[in-house]
Parts: C-alpha cells; structure tokens; sequence
C-alpha cells in the first residue's frame, strides 16, 4: 500500500519505518525540515535501538522516503497516518492546534478514498472533529479512523512488530478491513485485532497510560507507607505480584513516572473528565502522588546531612525518564536537580545516552562524567534516579574509594540491602529500611 | 500436627477444614457456642461451594473437631490460628479487640510455647502488639503473620490451590514449622504454581492489605472511567478489553459495576487509609479509591430517577442478586443494601431474588421488601429489572419471556452482563454501567 505518515517524530518516524519494513511504500513527512534533511542523510534524530539500521535498509531499498512537501506526500496515498505531536496545553489539556494545523494542510490533497488515520494520543471527540473540519475543507465525507499507538520508547520497533494488541476506531466495517490487512503481517502470532468506535478507540490510549500510571503512583504509596511502619516494599510486592489478579508488571517503586505521555496523557484525561463533570478522584491523586515523588528522596538527603546542603557534592545517575531512551521530558531527575541547585549543591552526572538533552536544559551547571564511575570523585552522596542496566552491578569498593563520603540513595531500589551494609554504605531506598554499615 | 483455630467463622472454618483435609489434626473453637453445636451437628453456617462435604468427610475421619471451650483448644494446640473477626472501628481502623482478646487468653492460660499465628487480617504493628501481650508472660511463644487470600465462593479450591502463601516472622524455627505445615498443599496445589514467601512480620501484614488496595483500585479506577465512558459515547467494554489485552494491565479485575462491597474490600481499603493518615502519610489514591466507591453504589439509582423521575411510589422494580458478588451469601456491605434502601425511600417496591443470599436479606429489610423464589416471578408486572448481582443463571435469561412477564421491558444492569446489541434487537430499554444506554423503540 501507498502510505503518507504525517508528523516524523518517535511514533511518526517508527510506524513509517515498520510499515515499510512490511513492504509498503511509505513517505515520512515533517514541518521540521532539518529533521527531514538529517534522516535523508542518514541521520535518526532519536535514540531507539534497531532502528537506524532499518531505516537505512528501507530507505535504500526505495520503500522508505522523507518529505517537507505535503501535495507530495499525501497525493497518491490511501492511507495517512496523522502522528503529529498533541503536548500538554496551559491548562493541561491536550494541544491539538498541530494536529489541526496538519489535518488542514493535507485536506486539499488527498484522494477521494483515501482513509486518514490518528495515531497521535487525542481526547475523545477529536476524530468527529477532523471528520467536520475535512468536509468543510474538501467537501465530502473523508474516512476519518482512530489507531492509537501503544509503543515504548526503547522497545518502540519490537512493540510496534510485535503488538499485544492492535486497537482501531472506525466508522465503517470496510475501512477496519483495510487496517486489518494493513496490519496482518504484524498479527502473526493471533493477537487481537480489536475494531471499536473511534470514541472508544480514543478513550481505550488514556485509559491503557492512566492505568499504569495509577499502578505506579499506588506502589509508590504503598512504598512510602512501607518506609514509615517499617515493613520492605520488595517482600510486599513479591507478596501480591502472585496473585493471578495483580502480576507483577508495572509494581516497581521509584521516583515517580515521567516521559512524553504518562503525565500528559493523565492530565488531559482529567480535563476531559472535568469538561463532562465528572470529578477525576483517582487520576487526580494519581498526579499529585506522582509530583511528590519525584522528589521523595530530597527529604531523605536534607535529613542524611542536617539540612546542611550548601556546597555539598552530589552524583546522579540517570537522567532519562527511564533507561534504554534519551528522553527527558518530564524525567524526575530534572526536579531533583532543580532542587539541588537551588540549595547550591555541586552536581555532577551520568547518563549513557541522555546526557547531551540534559546539558541543552543546563550547560555548565552542571558536571557531566563520561562513566559513572567518573561521577563518583569526592562525591558527599550517589543518587540514582534511572534503572539503566549497567548501573545494576557497580564495583561497588571503587565507589566506595572514589567517594568521600560512601552514601547511596536509590530511587529505583537496584540493590540488596545486605550487600551494601557489606560494603561499608549507607543505603537508602524507596520503601524499604535504611541500611547502615556493618 | 495438632493445630488449633481460635475463631471458626469464614475464614477459620476453611482455614481448619482444608488444614485437616492435608492430613493435619485440627480442632476449631468459637464463643459462639450456637455456631459450634450446629457443626457439631454438621450444619454449616456458611454458605460455600464444597465446604460442606469437606467438613463432613475430614470430622467422619477423626482429623476435624469443633468446641467452645478455648482454653482446652489453646493447651491442646502446638500452633494457634487466630482467625477472629477484625471489624472496622468508627474511624474506619480495624477493631482488634477480638485478637487482642484471644491472645490474652493465650498469654494467660498457655502452659507450654505455641506457634501463634494471625490469619485474621490485621493493621501492620499488630503482630509487635502480640509480642508485647505475650512477654508478659514468661513462656517464650513465637509469633507468625499468615494473612489469607481466600476468595468467598471459591474460598476451598483458594485454599488449596493458593497463587501464593505469604509467611511472616522473625523466628527462623516457626518458618520451618510453617512451612512444613504447608507442604502438603504445596504439594498437592493442581497449578504446581503454589509457594511459600518468606518476609518478616510486618512486611506480611502489610501484603494482605496491598492486596485487597490493589483490587480495590482497580475497580473504582474502572468505575470512574466508565462514568466519563458514558458521557462521551465511548463503550467501557471495549475500553476494558483494549487495555486488558496489555499485559502489564491484564484483564482480571476490570469489571465496572455497582461499586465493591464485602466484608474484606470497605474494611481493609479503610484500615490502610487510616494507618496512612497515623504515620503522617496520607493514601490519597486509597482515599479516591474509598470515595469513588461510596460515589458509584448510587450510580443505578440516579439511572432510574433520572428516566422515571424523583417520585417512585407507582413503580415495582424486580432486583435479581443481592449478595455482594455471586456464589456467597455474604450481604455484608452488599452495594444492593445501599441501592435498595434509595429505592424504597423514594417510595418504590422492591421484589427482589437471590439464589442463596435471601435469609440474610431478610434479617436486613424483613417484610419492608418482599422475596420470590423463582427468578422468573421476580419479573411479573414490574416496571423493570434491576441486576445487582451478576450470578452466571442471571447471564442467559429467555428474552423474549422476560419481556412478556415485565410490566414494561426495561433492564437497569449494574453488572453489564448483557449484549447492548442483543438487547436492542430483543425490544428493551436498556442501561448499563459506562456504556450508551439503548433506548427501545416506543412503536415497535
Ligand atoms: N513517544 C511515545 O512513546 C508515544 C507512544 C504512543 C503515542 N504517542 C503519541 O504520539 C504522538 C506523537 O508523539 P511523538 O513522541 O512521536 O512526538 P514528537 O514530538 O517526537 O514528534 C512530533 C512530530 O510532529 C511534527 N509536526 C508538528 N506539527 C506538524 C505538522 N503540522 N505537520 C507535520 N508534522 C508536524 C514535529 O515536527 C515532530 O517531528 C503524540 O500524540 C503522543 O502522545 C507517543
Ligand atoms: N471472609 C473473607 O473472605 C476473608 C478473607 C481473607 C481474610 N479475612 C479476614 O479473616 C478474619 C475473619 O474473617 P471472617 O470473615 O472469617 O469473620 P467471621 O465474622 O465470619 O468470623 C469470626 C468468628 O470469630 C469468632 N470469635 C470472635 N471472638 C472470639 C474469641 N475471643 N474467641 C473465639 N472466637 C471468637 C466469632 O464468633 C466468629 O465466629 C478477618 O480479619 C477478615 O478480615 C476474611
């Protein structure tokens, strides 16, 4: 099939490439035109393993191009994928202006059958509004479907090859008939193909992030309870993460969820709720839990030093929301330097790939270490806010020399507390007893 | 093993039938002699699949007995469940009086070291609480937290083919005991899937309560999205079955409805909201949680006024359930009490049914509602039905006689077990939980 993809960014730049990847003839177009003159280059602009290389084997097989020219890319196809960006707006609600300001720009190109398709995250109600706005613009009745997109940044190529599920919102029975065949490659292993309204479609995305964003906000608050009647939220979450009913995915404490979609997505779900009068109870809790824990382990490292943190050095590990990406947006570490700064501690930090995003927020403010043993020189505590893998088994009496002072905090509970007391450190974690050294 | 179990309601007449049925002795005490002379007799005050069979065989055998005298049961006992009642006090933190009770007992008439161990669901600090009653005396006990995960209405097949056994203490000697008094289920557990978790005693108390928050969020989550599902057109069956399929979400526990009653859910969410609030560490998604269901019991209600109007003294509603989840009889805290008690103050009569739940119904509105025994005379010349409980003979009713027996052909569903497609072809006005009602054509 002939496909345009609307908006190159990560999920833009991901369903393009797989679709191509399936042997379809895809054109990726942007507004950005650097963006689009970096990838005709050869050049990903975001960290995703496996997917540089099969974007390049797509594009030099002549499946896969890259456009700024909407007549161009639009004119011949019969599907096109909207994957424009829908950030949060002042009030927190979703942006939907690049969305409607792409939906415009394609209206007088596309083809009388040809069938638009959001994958972009949007508030129920959006696919009428782009039915209405293109029968303004073109005046007919467009195919207007809703594909939501269930990936994860540093499992997107997998996710999107490999899918739990594939979720469509359409109108017509025929037009799912076209997605289905669109996406059967994909099916192989007989995962659900679910057709629904759009209405449902749209609502079944926040409701699937709202949903894990609650489960992590409810063991984070479970943890803290934990910290405070001193049972060990890791004996707890074994103990439910049994039952059939609960698994055990998603029931990691931390320092809170960040990322492009969680937070967004949780906060235009209780604006869309609220529009409808209904009063958000649990989202609302759920954000508001989250905010607090991202900077739960302040509280521990203002008590650990008196309050006394001016002038103090401090190592952080991890910036990005979570590992395997270089995505900041809304990563706690941000909050928890911010904090920091603002109490003139010295920071220095260490992120495999989300360094470079990181120093565009803060250039010289901070230290940047080219291992995270680096970080560690003369450093008062570690904190560690990313569970990227090579943080999970550290030398850890290096660390113990390089540091003046041998003081962990963890906000992603990466080791045993016997082997720390072992190694001479005190050991903070989320949820579980504070551990001193033998 | 001689095991005996202080408190033999639910939760401790399993706990003895199943621990007997593996081969142990066990003999279960309760106060209330009444309860003991009927199992003496082999009535079970119960109602639960197979327990039944399983008291009968294992009492035949000689392993299970029954007594009120707790003294003798608390001499004759190596290890002492303690599976009293743990109900919430006025604030909503669980009342420990009855395990406070009983351990005194213990602490007081014990002339050797037992094993004690908590069954009942208990605040976390409990177990220390126990330590401290116990040191008083000068046998060293030892003390074990072994909360339960039994479901009512699958409470046996729970029991004996648990997800998981959560063990507490401190004792390195009382886990190995435990453990070996569990082996056999672990070993006869038909998903192989069974095994002991070790942790200390607070961490165990703490997992019950987890456990019980989890589900129970899960379900208000649920409920909250289906009431904005139903504002926008969206259909919360769909929804729940597209993020169920994601396995990190799976598909268990999604069901909206009519809010979650039951003696543990209201209890425990409650007993966590308050341990949060003591440690200066409020749970604010268990309070939302606790909040969206007290909101949600109402939801039926505001359907039936809205489509009938405030004044419902000309209306008869047949309700079919009104136990508060299907296979028990537990009324407690059922959202049907709620639902009910709404309706008759607006004036309505209420015929209601419930293939095992109607006794104690009675005990609850006696004659203010009257009680059918078929589910099909629940139905004549009333104005519509109400579904509170969503029993499987409730799934496949006769359709078309439903609608001849209904005064008028309209189903309020609190459980969203019926097809809103099916029922719009069958001719009925229908309304269910977070889905677009179906509105019947008044010609047809
Ligand atoms: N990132 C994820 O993990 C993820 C997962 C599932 C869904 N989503 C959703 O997918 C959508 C896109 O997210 P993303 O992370 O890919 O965003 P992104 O910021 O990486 O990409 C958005 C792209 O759209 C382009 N754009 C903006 N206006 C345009 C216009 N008028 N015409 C053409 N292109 C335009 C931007 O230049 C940018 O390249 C959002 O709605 C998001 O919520 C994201
Ligand atoms: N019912 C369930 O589904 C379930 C599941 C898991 C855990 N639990 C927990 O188990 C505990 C018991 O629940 P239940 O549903 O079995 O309660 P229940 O009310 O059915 O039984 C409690 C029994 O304890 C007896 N009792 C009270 N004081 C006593 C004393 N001093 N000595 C001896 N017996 C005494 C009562 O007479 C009654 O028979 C509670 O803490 C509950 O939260 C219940």
């Amino acid at each position: 099939m002939q496909i345009a993809v609307i908006g190159t960014g990560y999920v833009g730049l991901v369903t393009g490439t797989c679709f191509a990847e399936s042997g379809n003839k895809v054109i990726c177009y942007d507004v950005d035109e650097s963006k689009i003159q970096a990838l005709e280059n050869g050049n990903i602009p975001i960290y995703e393993p496996g997917l540089s290389e099969l974007v390049l084997r797509n594009a030099s097989a002549g499946r896969l191009r890259f456009s700024t020219d909407m007549a161009e890319s639009v004119k011949d196809a019969e599907i096109v994928f909207i994957a424009v960006g829908t950030p949060q707006a002042d009030d927190g609600s979703a942006d939907l202006s690049y969305l409607f300001a792409a939906v415009e720009n394609m209206a007088s190109h596309l083809t009388e059958d040809a069938i638009v398709v959001t994958k972009s995250t949007v508030p129920v109600g959006t696919n009428a509004k782009i039915f209405a706005k293109l029968r303004d613009w073109t005046g007919r009745d467009c195919n207007v479907a809703s594909n939501p997109e269930f990936l994860k940044e540093g499992a997107a190529i997998n996710d999107f090859m490999f899918p739990d599920r594939v979720v469509v919102g359409v109108r017509q029975s025929e037009v799912g008939d076209v997605l289905r065949r669109l996406y059967s490659t994909f099916l192989r292993t007989d995962k659900p193909f679910l057709v629904m309204s759009p209405e449902s479609a749209e609502m079944t995305k926040y409701v699937a992030n709202a949903m894990l964003a609650t489960k992590i906000s409810f063991i984070n608050e479970m943890a803290n309870v934990c910290g405070c009647v001193g049972a060990d939220i890791n004996d707890v979450r074994k103990g439910i993460g049994h039952d059939q009913r609960i698994g055990f995915a998603f029931l990691f404490p931390g320092v809170g969820y960040g990322g492009s979609c969680f937070p967004k997505d949780v906060r235009a779900m209780m604006r869309m709720a609220e529009h409808q009068n209904v009063d958000p109870q649990i989202l609302r809790a759920v954000d508001e839990v989250n905010l607090r824990q991202k900077t739960i382990l302040l509280s521990s490292i203002e008590k650990h030093f008196n309050g006394q943190l001016a002038g103090k050095r401090v190592a952080i590990w991890g910036l990005a929301f979570k590992p395997r990406t270089d995505d900041v947006r809304e990563a706690p570490s941000l909050n928890l330097i911010d904090a920091l700064k603002e109490r003139d501690v010295h920071i220095s930090v260490h992120d495999p790939v989300a360094m470079e995003n990181v120093q565009q927020l803060y250039g010289d403010d901070l230290e940047y270490a080219l291992s995270p043993q680096d970080a560690l020189d003369h450093a008062d505590a570690l904190v560690i806010m990313t569970e990227w893998g090579e943080f999970r088994h550290p030398d850890l009496s290096e660390m113990a020399q390089r540091m003046a002072s041998p003081v962990v905090f963890d906000g992603r509970n990466l080791y045993e507390a016997a082997q720390m007391k072992k190694a001479g450190f005190v050991y903070y974690s989320i949820g579980r007893p504070k551990v001193m050294p033998d | 093993m001689r095991i005996s179990v202080i408190g033999t309601g639910y939760v401790g007449l399993v706990t003895g039938a199943c621990l007997a049925d593996s081969g142990h002795s066990v003999c279960c005490v309760d106060i209330d002699e009444a309860k003991i002379a009927k199992l003496n007799d082999g009535i079970i005050p119960i109602y639960e699949p197979g327990l039944e069979d399983l008291v009968e065989r294992n009492t035949r055998e000689n392993r299970l007995s029954f007594s009120s005298n707790v003294t003798e049961a608390i001499e004759s006992g190596a290890i002492l469940f303690i599976a009293v009642g743990t109900p919430p006090g006025p604030d909503g933190a669980a009342d420990l009086s009855h395990v406070f009770n009983v351990v005194r007992t213990i602490s007081a008439t014990a002339t050797s070291p037992k094993i004690i161990v908590t069954k009942s669901t208990v605040p976390i600090g409990t177990g220390e609480k126990i330590r401290e009653i116990l040191d008083t005396n000068g046998i060293r006990h030892e003390v074990v937290s072994n909360p339960e995960f039994l479901k009512e209405g699958a409470a046996i097949s729970d029991f004996t083919n648990p997800d998981r056994i959560v063990i507490g203490t401190n004792s390195a000697q009382a886990m190995k005991t435990m453990k070996r008094l569990y082996q056999p289920i672990v070993d006869a557990a038909p998903s192989r899937r069974a095994s002991v978790i070790e942790m200390d005693i607070a961490s165990a108390e703490m997992t019950k309560y987890a456990a019980n928050a989890m589900l129970a969020t899960r379900i208000s989550f649920m409920n909250e999205l289906a009431r904005l599902c139903g504002k926008v057109g969206a259909d919360v069956k769909l929804v729940q079955n597209g993020i169920g399929l994601d396995p990190r979400i799976g598909q268990r526990f999604l069901n909206p409805g009519i809010g979650y009653g039951g003696s543990c859910f209201p209890k425990d969410v409650q007993a966590m909201i308050a341990t949060g609030r003591e440690h200066d560490s409020p749970f604010q998604i268990l309070e939302a949680v606790h909040a969206v269901n007290e909101r949600q019991k109402s939801v039926l209600v505001e359907l039936i006024t809205s489509y009938y109007g405030d004044d419902l003294s000309n209306h008869t509603f047949a309700v079919w359930g009104l136990a508060f989840k299907p296979n028990t009889d537990d009324m407690r805290e059922a959202p049907s009490i709620v639902i009910i008690e709404a309706l008759l103050s607006h004036g309505a009569r209420i015929v209601a049914f419930d293939p095992v739940a109607q006794a104690n119904a009675e005990s609850i509105w006696g004659d203010r509602i009257s009680y059918t025994n078929l589910n099909k005379d629940a139905l004549k010349g009333a104005d519509a039905l109400l579904v509170l409980t969503e029993w499987k003979e409730f799934r496949v009713p006769n359709l078309a006689r439903m609608k001849d027996e209904l005064g008028a052909a309209v189903v309020f569903d609190g459980r969203n077990i019926y097809d809103p497609d099916v029922m719009r072809k069958a001719g009925f006005t229908y309304f269910s939980i977070g889905r677009p009602p179906v509105l019947a054509d008044t010609d047809a």
